[in-house]
């Protein structure tokens, strides 16, 4: 008998001995952790066997335990498969744990102020293991996040689960969707960076539509924090995207998930008679228990998709970070988010209050009520043609407007602009102008024509010779009137640009510089299609030296300008464009330049 | 075998999570063994595109006055793809010679100032001396001799480190990015285009911070081994520092030095002549002069304090021995004109400037005087 008064350890070990009283007290411990398991019942949980004792242990943790009380401790077989779920629902949840996480650990690194935001990022990417590695991730995952509620929500639609008795699930699911899209939308400016800037310019510019102005006015300076995205506003998107927005998905995903298990998972429509709902009604020989099955198999999907991930991002992805934010540059061919392109493409349609605010409201509102209006008590696909013909179009829709939404389309820039924009924009919407990948080692100083091609590849000295000629030619063959030569105005055009040139001579691109050399064929291409906007056009690169391991590149093109119609050229009865003349009855030469450095390290090749 | 032991026993979705799971372990791994090297290329990558970002806001910013190719404008702005920016020597062992030179004459200096020093000893320093500054002379001539070119057009090999003529104590880089912050507004007195203005938002200019680091790296790109051909191609080298007395000096009237020759009987007779306005004392004491610096309440162990002064002087300064007969006045005005001959107690250092003669105009000094005598409040000590 113990000294003490209750029965202690000790007197265990006196009458059971060391190893049966130790392993007691550890059996005793697990099953108190794991709410019901002793050590006994999860070897048989793990190795698959059935329970051993009676009432089945495994149904404990989901009765007497916090982790698992809105998990069913059984689920049907029939939706335990790959078909109806796809397995998205369960996704979605996936990533909002993932970019919680990942989330967090940027939080360390990032401080929400256009001072410091960028240099953060650079920071995180140059000087914190593992944080390129962590950016790409959390991004990716944002993303796919979008995409993945997308998918689930249209796979509820087509298998109709959204009737009676889940009404409000898909309402809170909808609910989901929308603040997906803002979360991924309020963290797409905070690299502040040039993409995040004019991305989030657009999307918040929609908000500046509601009706009545004094609201729309109103509500833009509240979310922008002043007339541009400031300092404010980038601390506003910071505190909705890291506090509000998580607060409210966290909720709604707790009532969403309590739904789903209240209401049991849907069954395929063709399991179930019409307006039947069976799915909590689960016949012995179809339940698959949640331990050990289940749980396993979310473990292994766990492991699965973070490992897609890391390989993705590991391999295949780099999250982009694009110059610094400048309100004062507007890049060419600015796009929102493409989850919110649809509604920059139905705002090229026309007026801004409709296509801006009332069609993305009836939209997701139509959504929203979709249960309360579709009535109907079967979910076969055959009694649903309409709605899911309504849902096709849907997703019809949503793709062409997004096309819509793309700067390529019905946003015409000078053709002139347009080419040089396509041979040196920096790094932007994992595109690259095309000077920019040629090795280094290449960009050999000297003047270079895209006329070297006029004759064909095998005359190329020859044409070059005869170019070099031709501008040092007067522009008017009057000998009354003394007016430039080509070679002069462009030496003016690069002197105005800072580049201090007297005499101009043209060489062939040589032949170790072979990528250099494709892309001025491209460039002879791209003048050559254009040719009835830019008529009589040649373009030129010159290549110097600024610093050691600096190069400078200018990229100009010279044309004849032609009369132009609402941003197309006029054609003359023969099909050709008609140019401007001057008062002396000869075309107007124009010039348009642009220039760029290029760093050996800065490994744009990489891209 | 692996077949029959592991992989015929294992359910096939705890095969797959257990090998994804040691994958992630590998894959990770793998990439934390690489994180070194990678961040290391990320970091030239970005200096490699802030130097391009760099260049193009000099081309567009500075090169009026720099020039495109760095190299200076004549009578505008000093090249700054230029070896005296980054202190380069052309001849180090020159630089070496007269080093020693100054050292041995520092030493032969000091001996000479010595007491128990015999005038035999003096005059064989004297001859020393002498032929040190000769010898010194004769080496700086044959430098400039080799670069006579760049001499004529201002530059001293002897003074071949910009940051160390300005006494700058940071780096070549924080040199260069404080001047882009602030501009020069002194240069105005030396270019034709004007002073350099302050460039930084933050002083009022039109470039963001992260655009001041792209141009300092730009401009810091420069460096390298230097050739006497970088040299002679610089068309315009930086003014010397003036010399601030001069620059305060350029107001019109005659500083103290000038007029009353710093004799201090004679700037108190003159003071008569003056009304001092305590107001603008105060504006000099707190400002330009920067006399609130050292003597402020509390600080107590470099300078007396503001508190009090006049006080001080006539309860306590002026029972001393030493200055029997003075009046409030002239006590001042010797301490500012020479703050060395009487350190007040308890034993301040000798630190306080001893150029207020060439700062101060008469007008300057009775505002000052005039300041002072309404500090009649209880001193500190």
């Amino acid at each position: 008998m113990s000294v003490l008064p209750f029965p202690s350890f000790l007197d265990d070990v006196k009458e059971k001995g060391l190893k049966k009283a130790v392993f007691e007290v550890v059996d005793e411990s697990v099953e108190r952790l794991t709410a019901g398991l002793n050590i006994q019942d999860l070897r048989e949980a793990i190795r698959g066997e059935a329970p051993s004792r009676r009432p089945n242990p495994r149904l404990r943790p989901h009765a007497d335990g916090f982790w698992l009380h809105m998990r069913p401790s059984y689920f049907n077989s029939d939706v335990t498969g790959l078909y109806p779920t796809f397995r998205l629902g369960w996704l979605s949840t996936y990533f909002v744990f993932f970019e919680t996480i990942t989330g967090i650990f940027l939080m360390v690194w990032y401080t929400p102020s256009p001072q410091v935001a960028y240099s953060d990022m650079l920071n995180i990417l140059g000087n914190v293991p593992l944080g390129q590695l962590i950016r790409d991730l959390h991004r990716l995952g944002a993303e796919a996040m979008v995409l993945i509620v997308a998918l689930h929500m249209m796979r509820t639609l087509f298998t109709a689960s959204y009737k009676k008795p889940r009404q409000f699930t898909w309402f809170t699911g909808v609910i989901l969707l929308a603040l997906t899209g803002f979360l991924s939308f309020t963290g797409y400016l905070l690299p502040w960076d040039q993409l995040a800037l004019w991305a989030v310019t657009i999307g918040a510019s929609m908000i500046e539509a509601t009706p009545p102005e004094i609201v729309g006015t109103n509500l833009n300076l509240l979310i922008r924090g002043g007339p541009e995205i400031g300092a404010n506003g980038l601390l506003r998107f910071y505190l909705v995207h890291v506090l509000a927005l998580p607060a409210l998905l966290f909720v709604f995903t707790g009532v969403h998930y309590y739904k789903v298990i209240l209401h049991g998972h849907s069954l395929p429509p063709q399991k179930e008679n019409k307006g039947e709902d069976t799915a909590k009604r689960v016949p012995l020989d179809k339940r698959v228990y949640f331990i050990p099955d289940v749980l396993t198999s979310e473990i292994m999907w766990i492991a699965v998709t973070t490992l897609i991930l890391i390989v993705l991002c590991v391999w295949f992805y780099d999250a982009p970070l694009e110059n610094h934010a400048d309100p004062q540059i507007t890049p060419l061919g600015t796009t929102a988010p493409w989850y919110f392109l649809w509604i920059q493409g139905a705002l090229k349609l026309g007026d801004k209050v409709f296509w801006g605010i009332i069609f993305p409201g009836i939209v997701v509102g139509g959504l929203a009520v979709l249960p309360y209006l579709d009535v109907s008590k079967s979910r076969r696909f055959a009694d649903r043609r309409v709605m899911i013909s309504v849902g096709l179009a849907l997703i019809s829709l949503s793709s062409w407007f997004s096309y819509m939404g793309l700067s390529e389309f019905a946003v015409s820039t000078s053709a002139d602009s347009e080419i040089l924009h396509e041979l040196t924009f920096p790094p932007a919407h994992n595109h690259i102008g095309k000077l920019l990948p040629i090795p280094f080692e290449e960009l050999k100083p000297g003047y270079y024509t895209t006329r070297q091609f006029e004759y064909g590849v095998d005359s190329i000295p020859q044409a070059v010779e005869d170019f070099n000629a031709l501008i040092e030619q007067p522009f008017t063959a009057d000998a009354n009137i003394t007016r430039n030569t080509e070679e002069k105005e462009i030496a003016a055009e690069l002197t105005a640009a800072g580049l201090q040139t007297t005499s101009i001579t043209f060489r062939p691109v040589p032949g170790d510089a072979p990528e250099l050399y494709a892309v001025m064929e491209e460039f002879a291409h791209l003048l050559e299609i254009n040719n009835s906007e830019l008529n009589d056009a040649w373009g030129a690169v010159v290549i110097t030296d600024n610093q050691i391991g600096l190069k400078r590149l200018d990229v100009i093109i010279t044309w004849n300008e032609v009369q132009t119609e609402g941003g197309k050229p006029v054609l003359g009865e023969n099909g050709e464009p008609v140019l401007v003349l001057n008062e002396l009855g000869e075309p107007i030469r124009r010039f348009n330049v642009v220039h760029i450095f290029i760093h050996e390290n800065s490994a744009y090749f990489n891209n | 075998m692996l077949e029959r032991m592991l992989i015929g026993r294992i359910e096939n979705r705890v095969l797959v999570g257990t090998v994804a799971f040691l994958a992630i372990m590998i894959v990770s791994g793998w990439v934390a063994i690489n994180e070194g090297a990678r961040m290391q290329a990320y970091q030239d990558l970005q200096l490699a595109r802030s130097i391009e970002n760099g260049a193009a806001l000099y081309v567009v910013n500075c090169s009026t006055c720099h020039s495109s190719d760095g190299r200076g404008v004549q009578g505008a702005g000093p090249g700054l793809n230029n070896p005296q920016l980054f202190g380069y020597d052309f001849f180090p062992e020159m630089t070496q010679q007269i080093t020693e030179l100054n050292t041995e004459k520092k030493a032969l200096q000091v001996e000479r100032g010595h007491s128990d020093t015999t005038d035999a000893r003096k005059a064989e320093i004297d001859a020393r001396l002498e032929a040190i500054n000769t010898e010194i002379e004769a080496v700086a001539n044959q430098a400039r001799s080799q670069v006579q070119a760049a001499v004529d057009m201002g530059y001293d090999p002897l003074q071949f480190s910009r940051t160390k003529n300005l006494g700058w104590v940071g780096t070549l880089d924080s040199f260069i990015f404080t001047t882009l912050v602030h501009g020069r507004p002194a240069s105005a007195k030396y270019s034709s285009l004007g002073a350099m203005p302050a460039w930084s938002q933050a002083a009022g200019g039109p470039l963001r911070d992260d655009q001041i680091r792209d141009v300092t790296n730009y401009i810091l790109n420069w460096n390298r081994d230097w050739t006497l051909d970088d040299l002679f191609a610089v068309r315009h080298f930086a003014v010397q520092p003036v010399d601030p007395a001069t620059f305060v000096g350029a107001s019109t009237e005659p500083s103290i030095a000038q007029e009353f020759n710093s004799d201090v009987d004679a700037v108190v007779a003159a003071l008569a002549t003056v009304v001092g306005d305590p107001q603008s004392g105060q504006t000099l004491y707190n400002g330009s002069l920067a006399c609130a610096g050292c003597h402020v309440a509390g600080a107590g162990l470099v300078a007396p304090a503001l508190e009090g002064t006049y006080t001080r002087i006539v309860d306590s300064r002026l029972t001393l021995p030493e200055f029997a007969g003075y009046s409030p006045e002239k006590y001042i005005v010797e301490s500012i004109l020479y703050p060395g001959n009487f350190l007040a107690p308890p034993a301040y250092p000798n630190a306080m400037t001893p150029n207020f003669a060439d700062q101060l105009t008469l007008q300057k000094i009775a505002d000052l005087v005039a300041f002072l005598e309404t500090q009649t409040g209880p001193s500190p000590e």
